[in-house]
């Protein structure tokens, strides 16, 4: 599966996100955001799984996401 | 030195706490939530695991717990994160200034803020009643501590809280002396707990923590560098970072993890129970004594610590003397001006008593000896 890399509000809600969909079986991994992503020194959470779903988990737990891309296969 | 000066500061440290202090500081580089390399995202985590710890000890959320300098840090900013837009505010009668000093100021500096004072009374009933009495339709928060740091005194803050939860009033809850020693939770009408990392918590000086419920957005009274939305001028506006300018204290925190661990694996009624029992010890005993007066009435509920006078001589005499005979206890004011005036203590102050878990009742019984001592035959 593809790649996505998220943006989250901060290191604290990149956290939660990963521990989150960690305990689910789901990968996910940190990052900084970069620059086109975000409003600088963001962090993201790097996700393989289908972006509707996990947007999903991120919503039911008030993570709130910025913005999203599609990272190269 | 036989140490009871917990009130102040919890002495010695678990072994565990220091050992993740030690640990931090030898491992933990990076600065979390700034630089993005493997390093500063593993402290990120390590911090974070700490967050979960707290908020499963308070009933909180994780990204709801703050990390502040200590409980005044706390206080501030969680009373004048919400009287920002002014208003009155109450608190209690026997206040440390970590409270009376910030809503003073705000009703000083503020022509929109005003502040009453609630007298604690001889029974909860009266305190309760007292408090309700002072609620206007502009009160927009109750701040008050859990117990006196002066006397141990437990307030009716459940109770208080409560009342604020059916009046849509915010409840800020010093727990300075409670957090470790009660059972403190968010929730039932409490919105924000303050409390030190190096009292109850058994973590290192210079920590402390600001729990929310979420409930009340905060203003901030600091701003800076929060590792998030660098790129704009306007402060961060989502817990924790919000309130979180600045690096903060990694190897505080991470030991403070330790110590949450610590008083959750022996249990807070163990602990309680085990101070109580020294402070009972001590109170019966030096209570007998002729020329001492201890601050205990029956019908109260006290933390565990316990405050007397001496007849003839101010507390800061009874501490020093204590002092060069090897007893760490505190005299004096206990930076609370409204406490002392309560009491009637404001010429000689009290010297308090205050053991921690790892206090024996050995210990207990030299310190009463050494009171007997300056029972009979004086200072």
């Amino acid at each position: 599966m593809q790649k996505s890399l998220i943006a989250v509000s901060s290191i604290t809600y990149a956290m939660k996100a990963k521990k989150l969909l960690n305990n689910m079986g789901l990968y996910c991994e940190i990052q900084k955001t970069p620059k086109n992503l975000g409003s600088g020194c963001g962090y993201s959470i790097r996700v393989r799984d289908d972006l509707r779903y996990i947007f999903s988990i991120l919503d039911a737990e008030n993570i709130a996401h910025k913005a999203y891309q599609k990272l190269p296969e | 030195m036989i140490y009871f000066d917990n009130s102040a500061t919890t002495f010695p440290k678990p072994s565990a706490v220091i050992t993740k202090a030690c640990y931090s500081l030898k491992y933990l580089g990076g600065n979390p939530g700034r630089s993005g390399h493997k390093m500063s995202v593993r402290v990120a985590d390590e911090v974070y695991k700490v967050r979960e710890k707290i908020a499963q000890f308070f009933n909180a959320k994780p990204e709801n717990i703050v990390f502040t300098l200590n409980c005044t840090h706390a206080i501030n900013f969680a009373m004048k994160g919400i009287m920002q837009s002014g208003g009155h505010i109450i608190i209690s009668s026997l206040e440390h200034n970590a409270v009376s000093r910030p809503a003073f100021a705000l009703a000083y500096n503020r022509k929109n803020v005003s502040v009453s004072v609630a007298k604690v009374a001889e029974s909860n009933e009266k305190t309760i009643a007292n408090f309700k009495s002072l609620i206007r339709r502009n009160t927009k928060c109750i701040c008050m501590m859990a117990a006196s740091n002066v006397t141990g005194e437990i307030l009716p803050f459940k109770e208080i809280a409560a009342v604020c939860q059916k009046r849509g009033i915010c409840f800020i809850l010093d727990a300075a002396q409670g957090a470790g020693v009660m059972d403190i939770k968010l929730g039932e009408g409490i919105n924000f707990i303050c409390c030190a990392g190096h009292k109850g918590l058994y973590g290192l000086s210079g920590t402390g923590v600001l729990i929310s419920d979420g409930k009340y957005p905060l203003s901030t009274i600091i701003e800076g560098g929060t590792g998030a939305t660098s790129l704009e001028l306007k402060q961060t506006d989502f817990l924790p970072e919000q309130l979180e300018s600045g690096t903060i204290n990694v190897p505080g925190i991470i030991s403070l993890g330790a110590g949450v661990d610590f008083v959750k694996e022996n249990g807070i009624d163990n602990i309680r129970r085990k101070e109580d029992r020294l402070c009972d010890i001590f109170a019966s005993q030096v209570g007998q004594l002729d020329n001492f007066t201890v601050i205990r009435e029956d019908n109260k509920e006290y933390a565990p610590l316990v405050s007397f006078s001496y007849k003839n001589a101010n507390s800061f005499e009874v501490t020093e003397y204590l002092s060069n005979r090897g007893f760490a206890l505190r005299g004096g004011f206990h930076c609370s001006a409204l406490a002392h005036k309560s009491l009637g203590t404001v010429e000689d102050g009290l010297t308090r008593f205050s053991p921690s878990v790892f206090n024996s009742e050995l210990e207990v019984r030299k310190v009463v000896t050494e009171l007997k001592k300056v029972n009979n035959i004086g200072i």
